[in-house]
Parts: structure tokens; sequence; C-alpha cells
């Protein structure tokens, strides 16, 4: 029987930077099939690429045996293929019935009828959502909801998602898998990205782990365990280094003075009446879910964003009360944030290695020069390129022609380079290739081991747990529990972020 | 996927775009001098010399706010008003000094409220310049300025020869242009001021992470901006004796966007330098110059401009998307 899709031979390429590389994989009709991977493994980029969200470099994609070729994820939508995102795709203004009826609307648009229709089709997967009510009133789990019955609504016999459960709650969670198994009962296939091997090997009938943007092996589930698809991801010489927090094994930094405190501090809807402390020489990791209000949070402490102006809260910085509004006293006073969007807030996409690295340095307090010299900035250049290990062919290259853990290293330097005594990582390890991410892990370790106060944001838990001397849980915009690292587990870490 | 040409064109510092510009500047300026005639004669260069210095004087006004990542479409406004106003109230008997530091305290608010709108308010600065230009023409037209025309006082001394002079030959304005260019180049490429200019201009919110004073940054470059656009005026009004206010009206603005966009200097920020501003002025004002001896009508000439800059603007947005979503590294 041939497969319903099909990758033959599938080449990504960015800037010739193969980000999927000849994967050739194919899914049947009715199965679920888990995609895992590290982060930067090529997981997001294979699926946008059956989904028409990017274009192919090389190689083909079968549907049922027909080769595909659209440029668009409507065009894929309309041969059955959908894919439901992260970050959802829906209008928050409209409400679920509009939202599920987009693009087909008719010539008049009568509101009724479309809200009998929808309300029918939501009763008829069983979904427990009102479709009067607006998108944006809605939490994580029925937004998907919508987003699925979107997709089934316009046939489509395969579904991806991209990370479905990281915004669940248990509960949400287990709604999820039986409407997975829904779905399976009505013939479709479903594609599901996820970081939670457990659910991977939960609800899939076949896994399929990719590293580096190649394919590594592609089995039915039963032959899988957590142990097996943890060193296909991570490859044997790396599990030990990049997972190894579990046997408790490591050791706690003691605490140094105490260099920020967070008191009481609200912001909007965000950030709500948080309080915390960060100390010197020791990483203070923050673990949360989205919408946990960890970098809005991380963003008022370095002066990105504002604090409400009444009732805010107090921030101190060593014995001094400071209120921000921009970053650039933050700067001055020593704070440097390390952004998760390197993308948006990140990087310079005109300039070069040595360029970004100055302008780091020319927005540090201790710099005095007007008047610049060019030799500087390829001193500076040389030195963090040694000390960061930033594998670029010289440090004239522009940035964006960098992989993304290179690119990381060079918005790393930009900060280090203004000799901070605090430094905020936001998802350091976001997009960054699997040898960089123990580069970056032994970078932050060093950093506190010379009595930086440093403080790591991450949603990802082994992170967390190997890396923290003490562990934050943010929760709806306020810090809930505090743990040891060495008295930390994955599960009292998680039962306190989402509940 | 993108055409090779185009990436070609994108390849490092736009040296391929200002190559190919500059070849264009001299196929076209070989080509009037053979097929024109009354083009390559000492009295029409010198007149397309005067010309292009003062669009050139405020390309490079132009060019330092498009590489911040702004826009300033009330520049030839403030030109016009503040020279006219100055060469007014020296008319009415002011002091030429206490007439011209009135003039440059003039520009100098102009350009503070140019920024603080753009840099605090954060109005996008395509409509806070426009509206900004409406209100300089309005009021000074209204209030300050009872012609149309303002002719150049007879006492201005040393002043004059900003547009009448000549040294060893050369004709004072281009000389005004070549110094101008030249320190707004050195300030753009050796000092702070300048590389936070290049920083903010590419990419705002990082620059403002690392902690760049985006805000003022701005403001000093509208103010820059401000004072450079009031020497050209000074050039301007003492080469053809008068300053008519008139020109508020006419295409310069969108002459001046031409000759940063044809140059090199995307729209987008972040890129360029004065050296495609000098490489734009050339191309535009030998062009310009040549329609006119050719003797193509007012209007014609206005439709070949607008069609020019269109293509240029077209052209820009495909080599310096504004949107690099496409050809970023992806999230993998």
């Amino acid at each position: 029987m041939t497969p319903l899709l099909e990758f033959r031979e599938v080449t990504k390429e960015y800037h010739g930077v193969p980000a999927v590389q000849d994967v050739s994989l194919s899914i049947t009709e009715g199965e679920v099939h888990a995609l895992l991977g590290e982060n930067g493994a090529g997981k997001s980029t294979l699926t946008k690429m059956a989904a028409g969200v990017v274009p192919i470099t090389r190689g083909k994609i079968l549907l049922a045996g027909e080769e595909l070729s659209f440029s668009s994820p409507a065009d894929a939508l309309r041969k059955g293929i959908a894919m439901v995102f992260q970050e959802t795709s829906l209008v928050p203004s409209l409400t679920v019935a509009q939202n599920l009826y987009l693009g087909d609307e008719k010539a008049f648009n009568r509101l009724r009828p479309l809200y009998i229709a929808a309300q029918q089709f939501l009763q008829s997967l069983n979904f427990p959502v009102d479709p009067t009510a607006n998108v944006a009133s809605l939490g994580a789990a029925q937004r998907q909801m919508v987003e699925i019955a979107r997709a089934v609504r316009k046939n489509a016999r395969i579904i991806i998602f991209d990370e479905p459960t990281a915004t669940l709650t248990p509960e949400e969670k287990q709604h999820f898998f039986e409407l997975i198994e829904r779905l399976k009962e009505r013939g479709c296939s479903v594609i599901f990205i996820s970081h939670a091997l457990e659910e991977a090997l939960a609800i899939s009938d076949r896994i399929t782990i990719l590293r580096d943007g190649k394919l590594v092996i592609t089995d039915e589930t039963g032959k899988f365990d957590r142990d097996s698809i943890i060193s296909a991801m991570v490859g044997r010489d790396l599990s030990g280094e990049l997972y190894g927090g579990e046997d408790g094994k490591r050791r706690v930094r003691p605490y140094g003075k105490r260099v920020l405190s967070v008191q009481n501090v609200s912001m909007g809807r965000m950030v709500r009446n948080t309080s915390f402390a960060a100390y010197a020489g020791q990483v203070t990791g923050i673990f949360g879910l989205i919408g946990s209000g960890r970098t809005e949070t991380a963003k008022i402490v370095s002066g990105v964003i504002k604090r409400n102006f009444f009732h805010g809260g107090v921030t101190r910085l060593g014995s001094k009360s400071v209120r921000y509004r921009t970053p650039a006293p933050s700067v001055r006073d020593g704070i440097a944030y390390v952004t998760e969007d390197r993308k948006v807030e990140g990087i310079f996409e005109t300039m070069s290695v040595a360029e970004s690295i100055e302008i780091g340095k020319l927005a540090s307090p201790s710099d005095k020069s007007v008047i610049l010299r060019g030799s500087e900035a390829r001193d500076l250049a040389e030195h963090w390129t040694k000390s960061l290990n930033i594998r670029a062919i010289s440090s004239d290259v522009p940035v964006i022609e960098l992989s993304g853990g290179n690119q990381q290293k060079v918005v790393i330097a930009k900060a280090l380079v203004q000799d901070p005594q605090l430094i905020i990582f936001d998802e350091p390890t976001r997009g960054v290739d699997v040898g960089a991410i123990a580069e970056i892990h032994a970078v932050i370790n060093r950093l506190a081991d010379q009595g930086l106060a440093v403080v790591m944001i991450s949603s990802y838990l082994p992170e967390i747990l190997n890396m923290s001397d003490r562990i934050l849980v943010a929760r709806k915009g306020r810090i809930v529990e505090e743990f040891s690292g060495d008295e930390a587990t994955e599960e009292n870490i998680m039962y306190a972020a989402v509940h | 996927m993108r055409p090779i040409g185009l990436n070609l064109l994108r390849s490092r510092k736009m040296g391929t775009q200002e190559m190919i510009v500059f070849l264009i500047f001299v196929a076209l300026f070989a080509g009037f001098s053979v097929f024109l005639p009354g083009f390559l004669n000492a009295n029409n260069i010198a007149l397309l010399l005067q010309a292009v210095s003062v669009l050139g004087i405020l390309s490079v006004a132009m060019g330092v706010i498009v590489i911040g990542g702004a826009i300033d479409l009330s520049i030839v406004a403030l030109m016009a008003m503040s020279v006219a106003w100055t060469l007014q109230l020296i008319n009415g008997g002011m002091p030429v000094p206490a007439a011209l530091a009135i003039g440059l305290a003039s520009v100098a608010l102009v350009g503070l409220i140019n920024g603080f709108l753009v840099a605090y308010v954060e109005i996008p600065p395509l409509f806070s310049t426009l509206a900004t230009a409406g209100c300089i023409y309005g009021f000074g037209r209204f209030v300050l300025i009872s012609q149309d025309t303002v002719y150049l006082p007879t006492n201005l001394g040393v002043i004059e020869e900003l547009g009448k002079g000549r040294v060893f030959g050369v004709p004072m304005p281009v000389i005004v242009f070549a110094v101008i260019a030249a320190v707004v180049g050195l300030l753009l490429k050796y000092t702070k001021f300048g590389r936070f200019t290049y920083a903010a201009g590419d990419n705002r919110a990082a620059a403002r992470i690392t902690g760049v004073p985006v805000r003022p940054l701005i403001v000093a470059q509208f103010v820059l901006s401000a004072f450079i656009a009031f020497i050209a005026g000074l050039v301007q009004a003492t080469a053809i004796n008068s300053m008519n206010t008139r020109i508020t009206d006419s295409l310069l603005v969108y002459e001046i966007i031409l000759v940063v966009v044809l140059g090199g200097i995307g729209l987008s920020g972040g890129k360029g330098g004065i050296r495609n501003v000098v490489v734009g002025t050339l191309l535009i004002g030998t062009f310009l110059n040549g329609m006119t001896i050719m003797d193509i009508q007012f209007t014609t000439q206005n439709a070949i401009k607008g069609l020019i800059l269109l293509t240029a603007i077209v052209i820009d947005q495909i080599v310096n998307p504004r949107d690099e979503q496409t050809s970023q590294q992806g999230d993998i």
C-alpha cells in the first residue's frame, strides 16, 4: 500500500547551511507519528516543508503517490495537509465560529447560521468550545481545539502539530490525547513534534528521531524506551554531558552576595506581584511554561519594558533601588539581558561579527571613546571569538551567515563585553545546534564560577535541572516555588509550574 | 530562491550596487556629452554642479536619517522657510550674525520636534515629518514671511561666497558639498554616534537592549540633518540670489529620496554610507540636467522622475527586504 505522505531525500538549506538533509520518511494512513529531536534538529523545518510554509531545496514530497508542489500553506491545506502551530494562527478578535469559517465566508455573511453550523460541527468532534466566544478569551487548550477543528473542517488528511502540549495543563493534555485518538479513528494521520518523550511513547504508533537535520531512526514505538530515544537524539557521546543531571551528582555553588532582589513587581496582566532574588556566583534558573511571565519579569529587571507605575513593586540592584524605563541605564549599572529571540532583538543583520561585538563595547559604561579605531574592534572580535569559540571564517563575516549556535554566541559576546555584574540568559539554547549547546552551557557555568550573578530562563527541564544552583518556578506571572539545585526533580518542578 | 543576480547585489557593503550606479552615471555623462549640444560647456557644467551640490547636501542629511531607520519629508520645507526667514530678518535690518543665529536656532528646534515625535511619541516618521512639513510651511508663510520669494540682502559679505565663490576655479557649492559629505562620512564611520546610527537603523530593538540610547540618538540625527538643511538653503539662496518658499511644493524631496535609494542606502535602514549618496547625487544631477537641456516639459519630467523613484523603491524592497523572515536562518 502506498503511504499517505512520503518524503524522498528531502533537503532544505538556509544560505547553503542544511537544516534538513536527505530525509526519507513515509507516513501511513491513520497513524500517529512522533517526530523527536533536539532543538535545531530539523523537526519544524521538515514538517513546514510538507505544509507548504517553507520551500524545499532538493528532493520530493509525495501525497498518496502524487508529487506535491505548492507555494503556500493555504495551497497545502486545500490538498489536505494542515499544520497547527505553537503560536496559534487564529484571529484573536474574532469569535470561534468566525475563525472556523475564515476564508470560506459567503458574500452575504450572516452570523446566526454560522454559529449554528459551528456549534453542530464542534459537537460532532466532541469539543467543549462555545462558538460565539472570542478567541482572545479562550485558554491555550481551547484555542488548540479550534485550530484542530478548523483543520478537520477543511478535510485535512494529515494534521501536523508543532509542540502541541507545551502550553497545556495535565488535564488539558489528557483531552488532547483523546482528541488525537478520535482523529485517528476518522482516518487522519497525525504528525506531532514534541520535546516530551513520555507523551511520544504513550500516544504515537511510530517514532522518528532527527539529529542535526538527518534522520537517525524510524521505528515502531514499542521498540523504544526513554533511554534509547535520548541516546539517539543527542548521540552517545553527548548524552552524559547534557542530560546527566538525574543521578544528582552535581555540585551546587554556595550563595554569594545578593545582587538582585525583586519585590512585589507587577506589570499589566503578565507579571503579578512577583518576588525573587539572585546571588553572585550562582546560576539561578527560572522555569515556567509559556505565559508564566518569566521573560517579562527579566525584561522589567533589565529595563526593556517598564513595570506598573502604581503598585509596581521594588527592584533592588545590590542595595540600590532601581526603576529603569529604558535598557541603557540598566546596562550602565551592569545588567545584561541576552534575549530569547535573537532574530528580533539580538543580532544586527548588516553587521559583521566584529562590528556587532563592538556595538556592545561602545554601549557599555566603561567605554569613553568618541572616535573609534578599527584595530580595537578587531582585537575585541579576536578575543571573544576565541573565548566563546565562535566558528566563523573571519570576524568580518556577517552575523546573519553564521549558524544559530554561533549567532547566539555573538549575542552573548555582545553582552559579556559590557562586563556585567548580573547577566540574564533568556532561553540561551533555543534554536542552537547540539554541539553549541554544551559550549554555551560551559560559558554560563564559567561566568557563575567567576562570580557573576547569572539568571537563566529556560522552558527545557533538563537544562534547568542540570545548570541551576537554585531553581525558581514561575506560574501565571509570579515566582511560586524555589528549589535547591540538588533537591529538585523534574516531577516537583513540573508540579509547581502547572498547578 | 532569490535570483542569482539579486544575491550578487545583496553582497557585502553594497559595493556592487554602488558600482552599477556609478557606471550608469559615467555612461549617461558620456552620452549626454556626445549627443546633447550644450551639455559639455563650462556654463552648463557650472550650473549642473551648483544644482547637484544643493541636492547632494540635502541628500547627505537625508542619508543620515535613512541609515538611522527613519525618513524626513520636512527637510525641504525646513530649508526653504528657515533660510527665507533669516534673509527677511536681515532685509528688515537685523545684523547678519544675529539673524543667522536665529535661523540656526529655529532649525534646531524643528529638528528637536521631529526627533521627539519619531523617537518618544513613536509616530512613524513618514507621517510625522509630512505633518511637520505642512506646519513649517504654513506657519512660516502665515506668521514669519510676507512674500513667496525673499531676495538676497546686499550686506551678507562672506556668506554670499557660499553660493557664488570659487576656490581654484571650483565653485564654492561643490566645496561645501564635499566638506559636508566628508565630515558626515567620517562621523558615520569613525564615531560612536555613527556606529550607533547603523546599529539602531539595522535593528532598533537589539540596539536598545544592548544599551544604545536609541531615542536621544534619533533626536540627534534629526537635529544634525536640520543643520545641514540650513546650510544647503544658504548655498541655494546665495547662488541664485533669492529663496523661493514655493520650492516646498516641488518634487525636490522626492529627488532627495531618489538619490538616497538609488545610491544604495536601503530604506530599511542600517545600510550604505555617504559614498552611496555621492554616487546617487552624480547620477540624478546629471540626469535632471540632461532632461532640462533636452527641453522636456516640466510635467513630463515629473512623470519620469516619479517613475524612476517608484522603480528604485521597488528594487530596493527586493534587494533590501524589510521582512527578512524568508532569507534568514530559519528556526530549524
